[in-house]
């Protein structure tokens, strides 16, 4: 089944550019969201597997609570994706781990699907550089 | 043959020590000859008829001649001594043949050269009935009748005489020593000399000194002079004053005490102290007034120079008051041990502490309960070392607010280099501070939001290229490069503690192992290595460097060594001397076969950041086993921002 991916984004251009690239690669982008409530409200109405979240969103830096409660509480699959990776220089508990922005495609899908690897339980192989991995 | 011995007591009760200590105490013993005592014996050798005559004094071992006439020595031992046995006699000792005396046969001044015969002694024996010696005749040859009564007599009184000229000589000596004693005295203590004034007579008489002193002929002075004549060489200004004093003492009060100058051509100006006492008639009228003068010139100029360092003190300490009072800064000043005993007037205003509440070490109350225990460390370390003592803390205001100050203090020392005070200030920073860290959060909020720039213009770079398929691959190189620049300025912006980047250091090799990460082989290994001399980039030259190794890796990627799996690039980056090198090496790439035949816009970007840019020069080989890059930069060219910074702090305008 495809993967159903939340982007938890405050700049508009910058979600978008990211549901063209995760659609180019075949995955489902159920919502995107720029601040904390609108994503928690929408992890509730629908199945999310995988989110990307930015640690700034427009309500603050929500970001890293809102990865911590997401992955704890609904089951969904974080990954953070931030230019601050520092903020989460220790790790946030039942999350995979933090993607340093600017990206590229490639580092994005590597990324997500080492992230969807995981979730499945399947043979943990090695994760893009760019990807930072909590312990 | 001894006589006595020291301790001996003879039958008339003295002791031998109490004997030779008299003698000894008239300091006669081995004196110059003395006329008196010359003819005292001429005189008895005359009546007696003898060649010898001697006035002999028996100390502890010798017996010594005073005066002598007919005799060369002037002393022989004890033991052949006559006048030992002489001057223990009541009355005088006559020997009319000493071969014939028992006590004297074996002499040796008997039997020897000398061959005394015939000896008359008359005993000396002072007023406290202590015999001294004796004064004796001596004949060579033995008179068997002895003395007349008339020689008898005379020697009885010469004897007498004797001890007279003793006394008087020894009564003589002690009163110039005496004297000697005193007046050395009074020269140690500054005495000026004395004066009687007989009133009724209106005549003064005064000593050698007082005379001179007072600029008068010593002869009138003792004779006598009228009291205007001492007091015309008072200092004019004294004049009046000490007139009366004068009149008060003779009025009634009869103590005269009196401090004045006198002016004397040929001698220094002197200040004298005058003390006096009046003696009254039995009319009641004074009679005479008799005083003593001394030198008080030292002693009043010292007063003097105390009186001005005392002022130049306070008044050196008053304009310190002022001047710290009047400073906008709070000041204080501890002792060397850091007790602090002043605060000028700001640090009470500011602090509203009750005067004196902070001293000693009541200062650190005043201070942030969290900054004291780092303020004690700091300001021990500066008081045991003597280093400036430098800190930033918050002190508390009157209304309680807690207000970030700067404390500074210098110690000064004395001439030996102790400590001797610390001076120090406190200046209030607190807007300054709140300034800076205000200007540190905007500083920050600019960097994230051109960070969020550089996100937006490659999403919208990406979105374009969407709409212009054709023109994707010109959109994908235009990220990367902005990729490059948001990367490079990850590394340059400034940071709060927790946005900066997880590799910590914000360096020049930090930055190219974020760049070439994307470039990892399969089990994460870099096939780009770095290695050498790391540097600092500041801002300026940032997209330089981005820029520079997005093309090289870039191109690597396409055509050289990254665009083979096993190919690997060596970067080796190293300072020699104000130079920065930067030398790109690849390897197992595909061979070259030589330098393109156009440069492509990539390498003409990179020629143009480091030769424009970074001022410096690039050179590329293309070797057959991979293309090496040269880039050759000035030290400076990566941070130019800090070594315009040295630059000023060296040669402050």
């Amino acid at each position: 089944m495809t993967a159903r991916i939340l982007i938890i984004e405050d700049e508009a251009l910058v979600a978008m550019e990211l549901r063209f690239v995760l659609e180019d690669l075949g995955y489902d982008v159920v919502a995107t969201a720029g601040d904390a409530r609108t994503a928690r409200n929408l992890v509730r109405e629908m199945e999310v597997d995988l989110a990307l979240v930015d640690i700034h969103l427009s309500d603050g830096p929500t970001g890293i609570d809102l990865g911590r409660d997401l992955a704890k509480d609904e089951g969904v699959t974080v990954l953070y994706m931030t230019a601050n990776p520092g903020m989460v220089r220790d790790g946030v508990a039942g999350t995979i781990g933090v993607l340093s922005k600017p990206t590229d495609e490639r580092a994005v899908q590597q990324a997500v699907d080492y992230a969807l690897r995981r979730r499945e339980g399947e043979p943990v192989q090695l994760a893009p550089p760019e990807l930072q991995l909590f312990a | 043959m001894t006589l006595s011995n020291i301790n001996d007591k003879h039958p008339a009760g003295w002791a031998e020590r109490d004997r030779v200590a008299a003698l000894r105490a008239y300091g006669v013993l081995h004196s110059a000859p003395e006329a008196e005592f010359d003819d005292i014996v001429s005189l008895a050798a005359r009546i007696c008829e003898a060649p010898t005559a001697l006035i002999s004094l028996v100390d502890s071992d010798i017996q010594w001649f005073k005066a002598r006439v007919g005799l060369d020595a002037c002393e022989t031992g004890r033991d052949v001594s006559f006048c030992d046995h002489a001057m223990r006699e009541t009355e005088i000792m006559v020997v009319p043949d000493a071969t014939l005396d028992p006590r004297f046969a074996d002499n040796p001044l008997v039997t020897g050269d000398l061959g005394i015969r015939f000896y008359a002694g008359a005993p000396l024996v002072n007023a406290e009935g202590l015999p001294l010696g004796a004064l004796c005749i001596i004949d060579y040859r033995p008179r068997p009748d002895g003395l007349t009564d008339l020689q008898t007599q005379t020697l009885t009184v010469l004897a007498r005489q004797v001890i007279s000229q003793l006394e008087l000589r020894r009564a003589l000596v002690l009163r110039q020593e005496s004297q000697d004693t005193a007046r050395r005295a009074l020269l140690a203590s500054e005495y000026v000399g004395a004066w009687d004034w007989d009133i009724v007579n209106d005549r003064v008489v005064a000593d050698e000194r007082f005379a001179r002193m007072y600029g008068l002929d010593p002869e009138t002075a003792v004779r006598g002079a009228p009291v205007g004549e001492f007091m015309g060489a008072m200092h004019p200004e004294d004049f009046e004053r000490v007139n009366e004093e004068i009149q008060r003492a003779l009025n009634g009060d009869g103590v005269f005490v009196s401090e004045y100058r006198l002016v004397v051509p040929g001698e220094p100006e002197r200040w004298v102290l005058a003390r006096g006492q009046v003696y009254y008639g039995p009319d009641g009228a004074p009679e005479h007034f008799p005083g003593i003068a001394v030198d008080i010139t030292e002693r009043k100029r010292m007063d003097a120079s105390l009186a001005e360092v005392a002022t130049a003190l306070s008044e050196s300490e008053a304009k310190f008051r002022a001047i710290a009072d009047s400073m906008p800064q709070m000041v204080w000043s501890t002792l060397p041990d850091g007790f602090h005993d002043y605060y000028n007037a700001r640090w009470y205003e500011f602090t509203g502490v009750a005067a004196g509440s902070t001293d000693g070490e009541g200062w650190a109350q005043i201070f942030h309960p969290e900054d004291q225990p780092r303020a004690w460390e700091v300001w021990k370390h500066s008081l045991a070392t003597g280093e400036l003592y430098e800190i930033e803390y918050r002190l508390r205001r009157f209304d309680g607010v807690y207000r970030w100050t700067l404390g500074r203090a210098a110690p000064i020392r004395n001439e030996a280099g102790e400590i001797i005070r610390w001076f120090g200030t406190c200046t209030d920073i607190d807007d300054l501070k709140r300034v800076e860290q205000n200007k540190e959060l905007l500083s920050q909020e600019l960097s994230h939001r051109i960070k969020n720039i550089f996100a937006v213009v490659s999403a919208l770079i990406a979105l374009s290229a969407r709409e212009y398929p054709e023109a994707r691959a010109f959109a994908s190189a235009v990220r990367n490069r902005i990729g490059a620049l948001a990367r490079a300025h990850e590394f340059v912006r400034p940071h709060s503690d927790v946005s900066r980047p997880t590799v910590g250091s914000m360096t020049l090799h930090a930055f190219l192992e974020a760049l070439f990460r994307p470039y990892a082989d399969d089990s994460g290994a870099p096939r780009v290595v770095v290695d050498g001399d790391d540097a600092l980039f500041d801002d300026q030259a940032a997209t330089s460097v981005a820029l520079l190794f997005h093309e090289l890796a870039t191109n690597a990627a396409k055509y050289g060594a990254l665009s083979e799996a096993q190919g690997r690039v060596g970067l080796n980056t190293k300072l020699s001397g104000e130079r920065f090198v930067l030398t790109w090496t690849e390897q197992g790439g595909p061979i070259v076969a030589g330098p393109p035949s156009h440069a492509g816009f990539g390498s003409s970007l990179a020629t143009v950041s480091v030769e424009g840019q970074l001022a410096g020069k690039l050179e590329r080989f293309w070797e057959p086993g991979g293309l090496i890059v040269v880039a050759d930069l000035p030290a400076t060219a990566l941070s130019r921002r800090r070594a315009a910074e040295k630059s000023a702090n060296r040669h402050p305008a």
